[in-house]
């Protein structure tokens, strides 16, 4: 009697498999490709219709001038002339401008803001997943909800940041929504206030990675706190830092929706940043040519900036 | 075979999905250019409840014809709607336009169906004909639209204010009367008015943005003197801060201080009537007066024009039908209209008719009825259609901004009428060489 079955004969080399057989056209037992096609093709179709067409129109209309209204046969090619003018409009410059000023401040003090909120919650703090979530609170609610309630607590008159400053003595309070020097400001403040607990989730996904044996050993070499985040810390949050800095900074360079609810660009034209001014020359003028060359300056702009800002975090990551 | 089996099932899915993305792309088409119903489509910006239902159920009880009345809101978003749908060949017979930059591109872009012929078919349309205070949007001598709505201004008067102040309400007063009067008005606790009339409109007429040699019309001293109008009367107190108008968004919001006693004095028009004689959602305790717009030296123009124009579009299949329908909406159905403040753009109703139309339910409870009679028809207001539309919506947008940093205090009205000028002037020569 045997406790083992008897060895099986070697099987017969497995035939290297022949394209007819990875595409199924030579084995009746796979699916036909077209199936795997048919069963993508909804979402491919989505991608193509609500991304590629939509990109590569603005791409093509960017050198035509068109005002939707005299149909397709009403474009006109126009060359590089859209560019041309974009480069000599003041409007524009201005936008753009702005729209540094806004991004420039508002990203990092963002992600700033949420680093230290992040490194604040990741300790023993009493309630700390109570404080998680109301961080967490404004990047959630509704872009509307944000607007009509800052637009009651930055009231010239009647609102608590100013009859706060007011309570304090300060005579000459800012005139936020309502001055065009202190429009921007109170919208770079909103930008900050509803950023910095999206950043600081982030940044405490980051921080559970973070590799303790290196802070072992760091305290075991009697490093201190500011040389633990110095050595250890920061660099191990490099990539999640460029992460929030790229797309917070393509989320500024297209930021809309509070703008338009709250200052439609203005007083005069003191919030007109580049998405707006893109929206005022195409659903406004109805300068659909013009307002995709606004399009097209704004992502060459934009993916410059992301260019440079990964390159400049490159060498500066903590490799385990 | 089971191997078999499962390539017919994986079939049978893939065919399903690829049948549905085909059914999906089909949908996306059948909507526009299928076979266009029977129904007459029309879309209009009025809320239908406001009046657009019950005139089209009285034109379908008049001729036995369905209408199906599409509502759209009439800001950006609504009208590039409105402008996607008929390029996109969706069914639509008639549409409204009510801005002036939404005619200039539709009217220059064959959209709308040349009506001159049936216009002048038609002894009761003759009005529309007129070219000197006209009721029509022509393009090259073509009617394309007609005017449904006239809209004269008026500036009403909160009466218990007013009373208290022991001032008369006016009836014909002057640019200069109308400061003093809200100067008078103004007390501690409220302002005179909540803005100033158009001043350069009630000089200048039609076409005011325009010189007659072309470009910006902006160097014209009425301009100024409206800029310095509203900024006087701001820094004196006589009128509503608009820094509070700006920080408060109440520029579409006018009737809630209004109705709250901040202000005496509102320069408005007849559509925002409906604020004023709803007590249930708008509650108040006063009667509202109207007086005339205030004249200036150079002009007497009332500052309101005729609007809210109707079109048929030249896709339509139903081109009979839906002229009749424009016909209809003009000449005997504009009754039901009334209720949202719109009053015909032809004389088809009696003044007393119209009358009781916009001023609702028991006028005499809410208001001073005499005046509104003696405003809106007695007095004759001089309305106007503007016939230049070039760049509309930049030179609106610039006079917006301007206006708001000068009212706020941080541009002197020189500057900022200067501004317009150049501004505006870039802008009309922009859209005339493109043009």
């Amino acid at each position: 009697m045997t406790l083992t079955p008897p060895l099986a004969p070697p099987a017969a080399p497995t035939p290297a498999p022949t394209t007819a057989t990875r595409t199924g056209r030579g084995n009746p037992s796979l699916p036909k490709p077209w199936i795997g096609w048919a069963f993508l093709a909804p979402n491919l179709l989505g991608v193509l219709a609500f991304t590629l067409i939509p990109l590569l129109s603005v791409v093509g209309l960017s050198f035509t001038s068109w005002n939707l209204v005299s149909g397709l046969e009403g474009i006109e090619f126009v060359g590089l002339q859209n560019f041309l003018d974009l480069a000599v409009d003041p409007g524009f410059w201005n936008a753009a401008l702005r729209t540094v000023v806004y991004a420039g401040i508002s990203v990092p003090l963002t992600v700033l803001g949420g680093l230290g909120l992040a490194l604040l919650l990741n300790g023993d703090v009493p309630g700390r997943a109570v404080l998680r979530v109301i961080f967490f609170l404004p990047y959630i609610v509704t872009v509307v909800a944000i607007g009509m309630v800052w637009l009651m607590i930055l009231n010239p008159s009647a609102g608590l940041v100013n009859q706060t400053l007011a309570a304090f003595g300060l005579q000459d309070v800012p005139g936020w929504f309502a001055s065009s020097h202190w429009a921007l400001p109170a919208l770079i403040l909103i930008a900050i206030w509803s950023g910095v607990g999206y950043a600081s989730m982030i940044y405490l996904s980051a921080l559970s990675d973070a590799p303790t044996q290196l802070y072992e050993a760091a305290e075991v070499d009697g490093a201190g706190a500011w040389t633990r985040f110095r050595t250890i810390t920061w660099p191990s949050l490099m990539p999640t830092t460029v992460f929030l800095l790229v797309t917070l900074f393509i989320g500024a360079s297209q930021g809309f929706g509070l703008i338009a609810l709250i200052t439609a660009g203005g007083p005069g034209d003191a919030t007109t940043v580049v998405s707006y001014y893109m929206y005022q020359n195409g659903f406004q003028f109805y300068r659909f040519g013009y307002a995709a060359a606004i399009g097209m300056a704004t992502f060459v702009g934009v993916l410059a900036l992301t260019v440079l800002t990964w390159r400049a975090q490159r060498g500066r990551t903590l490799h385990d | 075979m089971t191997p078999r089996t499962t390539l017919s099932r994986r079939a049978l899915l893939g065919a399903a999905a690829g049948a549905g993305a085909a059914a999906a792309l089909s949908g996306c088409g059948s909507g526009s250019t299928g076979s266009p119903s029977t129904t007459l489509q029309v879309w209009g910006g009025v809320p239908a409840a406001n009046g657009p239902q019950e005139l089209v159920d009285g034109f379908t009880a008049a001729t036995g014809e369905q209408v199906t009345y599409t509502r759209f809101v009439n800001d950006d978003r609504g009208n590039l709607k409105v402008d996607t749908a008929l390029q996109g060949g969706v069914d639509i017979d008639v549409y409204f336009t009510y801005a002036a930059q939404n005619m200039a591109l539709r009217a220059g872009s064959g959209m709308a169906l040349d009506l001159t012929d049936r216009v002048r078919a038609d002894p009761e349309l003759a009005p529309y004909l007129d070219t000197t205070a006209p009721r029509a949007t022509m393009v090259d001598g073509r009617i394309v639209a007609l005017a449904t709505a006239r809209e004269p201004h008026f500036l009403l008067f909160n009466e218990s204010l007013r009373e208290q102040a022991g001032i008369e309400l006016p009836r014909a007063w002057t640019v200069d009367e109308f400061a003093a009067t809200v100067r008078e008005l103004a007390g501690p606790d409220r302002y005179g008015t909540y803005s100033v009339p158009d001043t350069a409109r009630v000089s200048l007429g039609a076409n005011y943005w325009y010189a007659p040699e072309g470009g910006s019309n902006f160097d014209d001293p009425a301009f100024l003197e409206w800029m310095q109008l509203g900024r006087s009367l701001i820094d004196d107190g006589a009128a509503y801060p608009w820094t509070e108008v700006l920080a408060r968004q109440l520029e579409a919001y006018q009737q809630t201080p209004f109705l709250q006693g901040e202000f005496v004095v509102w320069p408005t028009a007849p559509f925002n009537l409906r604020y004023l004689n709803n007590a249930e959602d708008y509650p108040h305790d006063f009667l509202v007066a109207a007086a005339p717009t205030p004249t200036t030296a150079r002009g007497d123009w009332n500052g309101g024009s005729f609007n809210n124009f109707i079109m048929i579009n030249p896709r339509s299949t139903k081109i009979d039908l839906a002229w009749e329908f424009v016909r209809y909406w003009v000449t005997d159905g504009a009754g039901p209209m009334l209720g949202g403040g719109k009053i015909p753009a032809l004389d088809v109703l009696p003044d007393e008719d119209v009358l009781a139309g916009v001023l609702g339910e028991e006028p005499e409870q809410w208001f001073d009825v005499e005046s509104f009679r003696r405003t809106l028809f007695t007095d004759e207001p001089k309305l106007m259609t503007d016939t230049i539309l070039s760049a509309v919506p930049e030179i609106s947008l610039v006079s917006e901004q301007q206006r708001n940093l000068c009212w706020i205090g941080e541009k002197s009205p020189a500057d900022a009428v200067a501004s317009i000028d150049a501004l505006a002037d870039a802008a009309i020569r922009r859209y005339e060489r493109q043009a």
